[in-house]
């Protein structure tokens, strides 16, 4: 008996345990197995005691390899074991993987908040940062700083609702919020304010309160072709359609000039081509940066609006506006999904 | 603006498709609302921005056109002769307010023939942009108005007493207008008047008693200036809106005053209708709107838009709507009928528009400032969401205002509250005010809720704004009914107050702040028979918190020595809160004790009436030694005899 027969004849029991293993299919044939290769009768063992043949310097070594075998094969004894108690478990043989499970837990977020965040999101990687405004405002937030002044015909646009005796009223923009953050922090400004707004009308397509984004950029040159730009990404992004068809129309805002509406392109139910509006914007009017302290001559701006809720009817194809307020569990249900 | 293509093409060859011309409206701003084909025309509505009083007029359209695109060329017509019959009306007129009116024009129709009628291209064409007829000579007043933008008026001749006065009405006057209403007039309001009477509220409706009728022979026609700055909101103040009122309040060129007057003889004198009189015109020029003269930037005007147009192009662009433009010193004046054009921005928009914004490139911005992105409410908000969302809940959008019922008495901890913001110009009463908690508005939707789709367990929560003593962003979960949807392998039991419990707890330990920091109320609710949990919690205040307390999250060692636990049942008094239990607990500082839980609380069999029986768990182990029975027995002992001290337990075996 020499070391390097020993380590042949290791190699081969380990070999064939190898082989073996695989075709162990129940406890019984396991306890064979391991009889055959572990028991008293087993090579291992006849091999263990062929140990004491050896030369004093080589038992160690040959001990060293002798006990890795052993323990290899011990491993595959329980590896085997773990998997022949798994599948042979009585109740999982009954589980119906179609059955409903337990218990569901999965609420639902609104719309209008999945669409809102959509939309944030997209605006956080264009670098715009995130500002909030209040919702009870003064004449002044709401309007006037925004060249909107008490005789102004624009004012006919908006129908606000005013607070008793307080001189305040509900937002009828989230533009007010521009005004906000100029009169606190100066250029270069980058933000967009979400939030809901308020106008006295109520209908088919209105309802009291809805919800805008606004966004507003202010730093030096600035120009129409950047607002085209940032507009162009993030409705291509929000829409996931690198094709959508933009188109910029001359409008008018008395908080910016040039003013631009913006339609993009979609088919109504019977199939034709129409262009939709979906958002105003344009570039901030010199006497809204004026009146904010902010010198018009060094610096421009961009500033845009959109409606969530025309977005969120768009991309969720949901026709009727008033279903975003009744709260119904079959329409909020509908957006379960993250 | 309605009008019809045939009618504009009395002034403008257009040489395209009429789907073509509307789109090229639309794109300078003209929006065109809607094409409907009538006969062998088209009928086409704009939707005009209150910045272009120019375009209410056909030829306003037509003129716009032209400066669209050259290709529409203008066309000439030719004056017809007529000559005036009559003598005018010698009327006193005494302007007391110049500046609001610096032009008044008029002349004198006699012996109107009762059986005229006005010629059947006016009446088509008022009945095809929906203008009702009222009689012949209005309606040609009408259409010139619609023609050429001056809305003129016309007075019962007979009727006029003495001397015609313009000037601020006296407060409280009362104003029958030919609308058969009764306004009330302020001291704002600019009237004409004849000695005795109100005849108009100028510019913008006419009083009944001095309306022509059927029976009316002699007339005199008002054809005026008003500056816009005293006729805006005016009408909307009465709840008026008329076509005059519309186009005086947006401006109307002062050009037009005599020119209509004139278009009108000629209607009136070719169709032999009645004797009619010279034009008589009261002119202030003086107090007319100045013309604007602005020096044009033309660096200025393609950094702004972001194109590189030559300054040639800028002046064609500039002379093509109307302006003078002067070479030596680069300005530029805008014509009289363009209100909106005041202040270089002004400018800068037309070169815009009629360049094109869609020639206009689309060039990213070059951000190199650094922002601070503080996105902290927001992700608060959403990791807020998004666990409800994962636990079963659904989120509800509810109109901020409220009306009148039980729940919207309270604030949102649910205290008496009745000092609301109220909307003074509510719609209805049930949208008066503004809500100062959720609950109500929640419990709402699952009523509705159970009414259409009946469900054993209702989850909702709604994150808002309330208007209360402060104005918070809180958020508000109300459940009812069952803990979870019906399931085939669990009985669910009902909603308790602890399953709102856990929802705090949870919500502080996402923010690794502790939950008696966060501000929160909870409450058992009943309304109509149905029970209702709440939890509401203040949004604001968190975000106050956080953004005060940064605690970053980092890595504590843990001891791997065996732990040692001690259980211990009792009897308390039922009205003594966990709370203070555990701080009392706390304060014996037994370094080794590692965790407290409650595994059982029981009231009710077999104990008496004020008590109630709890089962805590107390964990041992220390980071350094294995402890020994013997050290936890005494760490127990002095817990079990401080609570006996305090709070009189009694040990159950």
């Amino acid at each position: 008996m020499s070391v390097d027969k020993l380590k042949k004849d290791l190699d081969k029991v380990l070999d064939e345990a190898l082989k073996l293993i695989t075709n162990v299919n129940n406890h019984t044939d396991l306890e064979n197995f391991r009889v055959q290769f572990l028991g008293k009768k087993s090579i291992l063992n006849g091999l263990m005691k062929s140990l004491s043949d050896l030369a004093p310097e080589d038992k160690a070594k040959a001990g060293k390899d002798l006990n890795l075998v052993k323990k290899k094969i011990n491993d595959f004894i329980n590896d085997k074991k773990i998997s022949l108690d798994v599948t042979t478990d009585d109740d999982l043989d009954a589980f119906d993987s179609s059955m409903p499970g337990k218990l569901s837990s999965l609420g639902s977020l609104h719309p209008i908040t999945k669409i809102m965040n959509e939309a944030i999101d997209i605006f956080q990687s264009l670098k715009f940062e995130y500002v909030d405004g209040p919702e009870v405002e003064d004449e002044f937030h709401n309007f006037t700083a925004l060249n909107i002044p008490e005789s102004h015909p624009a004012r006919a646009m908006h129908d606000t609702f005013y607070l008793e005796n307080k001189n305040l009223l509900l937002r009828t923009h989230t533009s007010s919020v521009q005004i906000r953050t100029m009169s606190k922090k100066r250029p270069p400004l980058r933000i967009i304010a979400p939030g809901k707004v308020y106008r006295k009308d109520s209908d088919i397509t209105h309802t009291p309160m809805f919800h805008q984004i606004e966004g507003l950029y202010i730093d030096e040159n600035v120009s129409f072709a950047n607002l085209k730009s940032t507009i162009n990404i993030f409705l291509k992004s929000f829409f996931e359609k690198d094709d959508l068809k933009i188109r910029f129309r001359p409008s008018y805002f008395p908080f910016t000039e040039p003013s631009a509406e913006v339609d993009i392109e979609y088919y109504d139910n019977k199939g034709n081509k129409k262009w939709l509006e979906i958002l105003g914007c344009g570039m901030v009017h010199p006497n809204v940066l004026t009146m904010a302290n902010i010198d018009c001559e060094k610096y421009s701006g961009y500033a845009f609006g959109l409606g969530v809720e025309r977005l969120a009817m768009l991309k969720l194809g949901i026709t009727d506006l008033r279903l975003f307020y009744e709260n119904d569990l079959r329409f909020l249900k509908q957006f379960q999904r993250v | 603006m309605k009008f019809t293509r045939s009618w504009l093409e009395e002034y403008i060859d257009i040489s395209v498709s009429t789907d073509d011309l509307c789109h090229q409206l639309t794109m300078a701003g003209l929006e065109v609302d809607e094409i409907i084909k009538i006969d062998n025309d088209f009928l086409i509505d704009v939707d005009l921005t209150p910045n272009r009083s120019d375009c209410l007029s056909v030829y306003g359209i037509a003129r716009e056109l032209n400066s669209i695109n050259n290709n529409f060329k203008l066309k000439s017509n030719k004056n017809i002769k007529v000559i005036p019959s009559c003598q005018s009306h010698q009327l006193k007129i005494n302007i007391e307010e110049k500046n609001v009116c610096p032009i008044f024009s008029y002349m004198s129709l006699e012996n109107l023939n009762s059986s005229f009628e006005a010629p059947s291209y006016i009446t088509n064409r008022l009945n095809q942009i929906g203008i009702k007829l009222v009689h012949p000579i209005v309606d040609i007043l009408n259409y010139i108005m619609i023609d050429i933008g001056q809305p003129m008026h016309a007075y019962d001749a007979d009727i006029i007493n003495g001397s015609i006065s313009l000037g601020f009405a006296k407060k409280n006057k009362s104003f029958k207008a030919l609308d058969g209403n009764e306004y009330k007039l302020t001291s704002k309001n600019f009237i004409i008047s004849d000695s005795d009477n109100v005849l108009s509220l100028a510019g913008i409706i006419g009083s009944e008693h001095s309306a022509v009728s059927k029976k009316t022979k002699n007339i005199i026609i008002e054809s005026a200036f008003f500056n816009p700055d005293f006729i805006s909101n005016k009408a909307r103040d009465l709840k008026l809106h008329t076509e005059s009122s519309h186009r005086f309040e947006r401006g109307v060129d002062f050009e037009l005053s005599t020119k209509a007057l004139r278009k009108f003889s000629e209607i009136i004198g070719s169709n032999k209708a009645c004797n009619f009189s010279e034009i008589i015109s009261v002119n202030n020029s003086d107090y007319l709107p100045k013309k604007n003269k602005v020096q044009i930037d033309f660096k200025k005007i393609n950094e702004v838009i972001g194109i590189s147009l030559k300054n040639n192009d800028v002046i064609n662009i500039l002379k093509s709507i109307g302006c003078v433009f002067n070479k030596k010193d680069n300005t530029v004046i805008n014509p009289s009928y363009r209100f909106d054009l005041n202040i270089h921005s002004d400018y800068i928009e037309e070169v815009a528009r009629l360049y094109g914004y869609d020639n206009i490139p689309s060039n990213p911005e070059n951000i190199n400032i650094s922002l601070s992105s503080k996105y902290l409410p927001r992700n608060v908000i959403n990791h807020i969401k998004n666990f409800l969302y994962n636990s079963g809940f659904s989120e509800c959008i509810n109109y901020s205002f409220v009306g009148d019922n039980e729940f919207e008495n309270m604030n949102w901890k649910n205290e008496n509250f009745n000092n609301h913001y109220k909307i003074s110009n509510y719609m209805s009463l049930d949208q008066s005010k503004l809500r100062s908690n959720l609950t109500g508005s929640l419990i709402k939707n699952i009523e509705y809720n159970s009414n259409v789709n009946s469900e054993n367990s209702y989850r909702f929560f709604e994150v808002s704004n309330v208007y209360g003593a402060n104005i918070e962003q809180i958020l508000t979960c109300l459940v009812s009914g069952e803990r979870h949807d019906e399931s085939w392998a669990i009985k669910s039991p009902k909603f308790d107050k602890y399953d709102m419990n856990s929802i705090a707890e949870d919500i502080a330990s996402m923010f690794a702040i502790e939950k008696h920091k966060l501000n929160y109320s909870i409450k058992g609710h009943t309304f109509n028979k149905k029970k209702y949990i709440s939890l509401s919690l203040s949004i604001t205040d968190l975000i106050n918190f956080l953004d005060r307390n940064k605690n970053e999250e980092k890595f504590e060692n843990y001891s791997k020595l065996p732990n040692i636990r001690r259980d211990l049942s009792f009897l308390i008094d039922s009205n003594i809160s966990y709370d203070s239990l555990i701080k009392k607990i706390k304060e014996i500082n037994v370094h080794s004790l590692k965790k407290i839980l409650l595994f059982d609380l029981y009231v009710g069999k077999n104990i008496p009436e004020d008590k109630k029986s709890l089962g805590m768990g107390f964990i041992f182990q220390e980071k350094n030694k294995t402890l020994t029975h013997d050290e936890v027995d005494v760490f127990m002992n002095s817990i079990i005899d401080k609570l006996q001290k305090k709070f009189n337990i009694q040990l159950r075996k």
